[in-house]
């Protein structure tokens, strides 16, 4: 709801040319690509978010390295960086800021789910 | 669209990643099938015989790249390209992913056309190496086939080349592993009469062509001496046969020997063969001798000379022939070996025992690793007394153990024909069919040879055999026999066998009649002709060969008997 009317600033989280070609591609296959991905992420961020105040870095590497790949392949750029960022100081087995990372990365998925939405 | 679809597995752990794949890959009209993690993508090679893998590489249960190292070591030689999805960017990384047997990589986020390029060129890849094992399997099948059929060949030409008498002690040979389809030929047999044929032969060209052709040649050579032909006539038969069956630019060098043990003399026919050597035993002086006609199979019949050489050899003189593969030998800077270093030998030879082996060991040190291959022909032949080379062994030919026994023939020889035609081996090979007759081929020559020359010489030419007992009287002997021939005019020489089945086996009467005045053999056959004036008739020589001799009319007809057991054949 907070991203109403600052549309014009969300296009930054999707690449919009890239995601309008993988629609183009996916076809009428596009809205079980989306739904997939949102349900993985769904099911995956709340098991992240308690690997990191476990501070189990093996669980948490796995999760925000798959989590990193599916989002970079629907071209949430800045959510894939940030996730990457976790998993870096995951595998250096650093969980100081993690948990502020983390509500970065709950934040930044919010947007893209929203964006991802309005395509369909 | 493909016009061959391929089956493709999409092992990833990610449900939305295998959805973009999959769509990229469909597009393609590719089939595909997925795997969830790495002990799936194993399970899913093996039960669907992906033609490509696209890997990811940190997957739960197995990770892509263990996955990876069991499915390359189970491909066998089949090409499966594996191409790892990746996010890692470290070099490192990416060539750990090689390593452990992955084809490429393709990285996220998935890109279609770099991922439909790279299908595109494993595809390639894999059609090419399909074809290629598909040819690799046919070549090597028609190489099966080939070395199948050399074998037969080999087992063929064995059979027909390898009855012969080499392994006598008077012989010492060097024939090449590869000597069949080299085309060389090494043939030595013994005669009916004793001595022996030795046959050396160096084909053109290798392989089939050159195999072929020994066949008819080796025939020839032992089926015409088995029967007692003469080395022109054999050498004539050869030549007309070569020249009707081998194409044109083929054809055969050879040196052919008879080796006459009791005369001590050899006679040499050679064609295109380098010069061979004659070791004098007591000189240890060395002869060449060369070759003084054209291959066999170059002239026709009409053309042909058969004209052969003499020469002495006393015992222990040696004999060394070869092809022209020992000369022309090379060692691994291509320098010919060649006659001068063959000449060292001889002149370096100290045992003559031991010549045979130095020029064998000399020529393996020249030659080394590259000369394996070579056609390297090497023969000695020693003169040696005939008692040690043995009896001739004719081998009995199957079948029936009597074959024909009632049977009668005359065979009478006029004018010219008289003198100049040989009858015996036409007799002989008449006789041969009677087994037990073949097996006494040696005798029978000896006694058809002796009857023949009486009744030519003492018969028909009038001769007296008073003349040959000593060394003057021989001289005299063939200046009247070359005079008597020239001036003979009408004459004739008849034989007539008759054969007839007996209880034990079978019974040859065989009756000589010439044209002569006969002479005055009463009173001689009581004596057994044991006296000083027929001694020259050979008459104590048929008698120990047959059961009975007698001179009938007036001692211009001859009657031998000569008896046989089937139970003696069958030992």
């Amino acid at each position: 709801m907070e991203c109403k009317g600052t549309g014009g600033i969300s296009l930054a989280h999707l690449n919009m040319p890239q995601i309008m070609e993988l629609k183009e591609l996916m076809d009428d296959m596009f809205g079980d690509l989306i739904t997939t991905y949102l349900c993985d992420s769904e099911e995956k961020l709340p098991r992240l978010e308690a690997a990191i105040n476990e501070a189990n870095s093996a669980l948490c590497t796995e999760l925000s390295h798959s989590l990193k790949g599916s989002s970079a392949n629907i071209y949430a750029e800045d959510l894939s960086a940030l996730l990457k960022n976790i998993e870096d100081l995951a595998r250096a087995d650093s969980f100081e800021s993690l948990p502020d990372g983390f509500i970065n990365i709950e934040h930044e998925f919010q947007v893209v789910k929203k964006e991802l939405l309005a395509l369909l | 669209m493909v016009d061959s679809p391929l089956n493709i597995l999409i092992a990833d752990d990610n449900k939305s990643d295998r959805l973009i794949l999959a769509a990229i890959v469909k597009k393609m009209g590719h089939h595909v099938c997925f795997a969830e993690d790495g002990l799936q993508a194993v399970a899913q090679f093996n039960e669907q015989k992906p033609d490509i893998i696209l890997l990811d590489v940190m997957m739960p249960n197995m990770n892509g790249q263990e996955a990876a190292l069991i499915i390359k070591s189970s491909v066998g030689e089949n090409m499966v390209p594996i191409i790892f999805l990746t996010s890692l960017q470290d070099a490192t990384d990416l060539a750990k992913c090689l390593d452990s047997g992955g084809d490429d990589f393709l990285t996220k986020p998935y890109n279609k056309i770099i991922l439909q390029a790279k299908i595109n060129a494993f595809s390639r890849m894999t059609k090419m190496h399909i074809t290629l094992q598909h040819q690799r399997d046919l070549i090597s099948e028609h190489n099966e086939h080939m070395v199948n059929e050399q074998e037969v060949a080999r087992a063929v030409f064995d059979n027909v080349t390898h009855s012969g008498c080499l392994n006598l002690p008077n012989l010492k040979y060097l024939l090449s592993p590869f000597s069949v389809f080299n085309g060389d030929v090494l043939l030595a047999a013994r005669k009916p009469s004793g001595s022996m044929h030795i046959l050396l032969g160096d084909f053109t060209g290798h392989g089939l062509p050159a195999a072929i052709g020994a066949m008819p040649l080796a025939e020839i050579f032992y089926g015409m001496t088995a029967k007692g032909f003469l080395m022109e006539d054999i050498l004539r038969e050869i030549n007309s046969k070569l020249k009707n069956i081998l194409p044109i630019g083929y054809f055969c060098c050879v040196c052919m020997l008879n080796l006459n043990f009791r005369k001590e003399q050899i006679e040499v026919w050679m064609g295109g063969l380098p010069d061979f050597y004659l070791l004098r035993h007591d000189t240890k002086k060395v002869d060449k001798i060369a070759s003084t006609h054209l291959p066999l199979g170059v002239l026709s019949s009409q053309g042909f000379d058969c004209k052969t050489q003499r020469f002495s050899l006393r015992r222990e003189d040696r004999l060394y022939m070869w092809s022209d593969g020992i000369i022309e030998s090379r060692n691994d800077e291509g320098d010919l070996f060649g006659e001068e270093r063959l000449m060292d030998i001889f002149n370096a030879n100290k045992v003559q025992d031991n010549l045979f082996d130095e020029i064998v060991n000399r020529l393996n040190e020249f030659t080394g690793e590259s000369g394996k291959d070579d056609d390297t022909t090497l023969l000695e032949v020693r003169m040696v007394e005939e008692s040690e080379v043995g009896e001739v062994n004719i081998d009995l030919s199957s079948g029936m153990i009597t074959g024909p026994t009632d049977w009668n023939m005359r065979y009478t020889l006029r004018g010219d024909t008289l003198k100049t035609f040989n009858p015996l081996p036409v007799m002989l090979g008449i006789l041969s069919d009677v087994p037990a007759l073949h097996g006494l081929s040696g005798q029978l020559y000896t006694l058809m040879s002796e009857l023949f020359s009486n009744a030519f010489e003492h018969g028909v030419l009038g001769l007296s055999s008073e003349l040959k007992k000593d060394a003057k009287g021989f001289a005299e002997y063939y200046a009247q026999r070359e005079e008597a021939m020239k001036s003979m005019g009408e004459g004739s020489v008849t034989f007539e066998f008759d054969h007839t089945p007996t209880s034990e086996g079978g019974r040859l009467a065989l009756m000589v009649i010439d044209s002569g005045g006969g002479f005055d053999y009463q009173g001689k056959q009581d004596n057994q002709f044991n006296d000083q004036g027929y001694s020259g008739r050979g008459i104590p020589l048929i008698m120990s060969i047959c059961d009975s001799l007698e001179y009938l009319g007036n001692g211009n007809t001859v009657k031998v008997t000569l008896s046989w057991s089937a139970k003696g054949l069958e030992e």
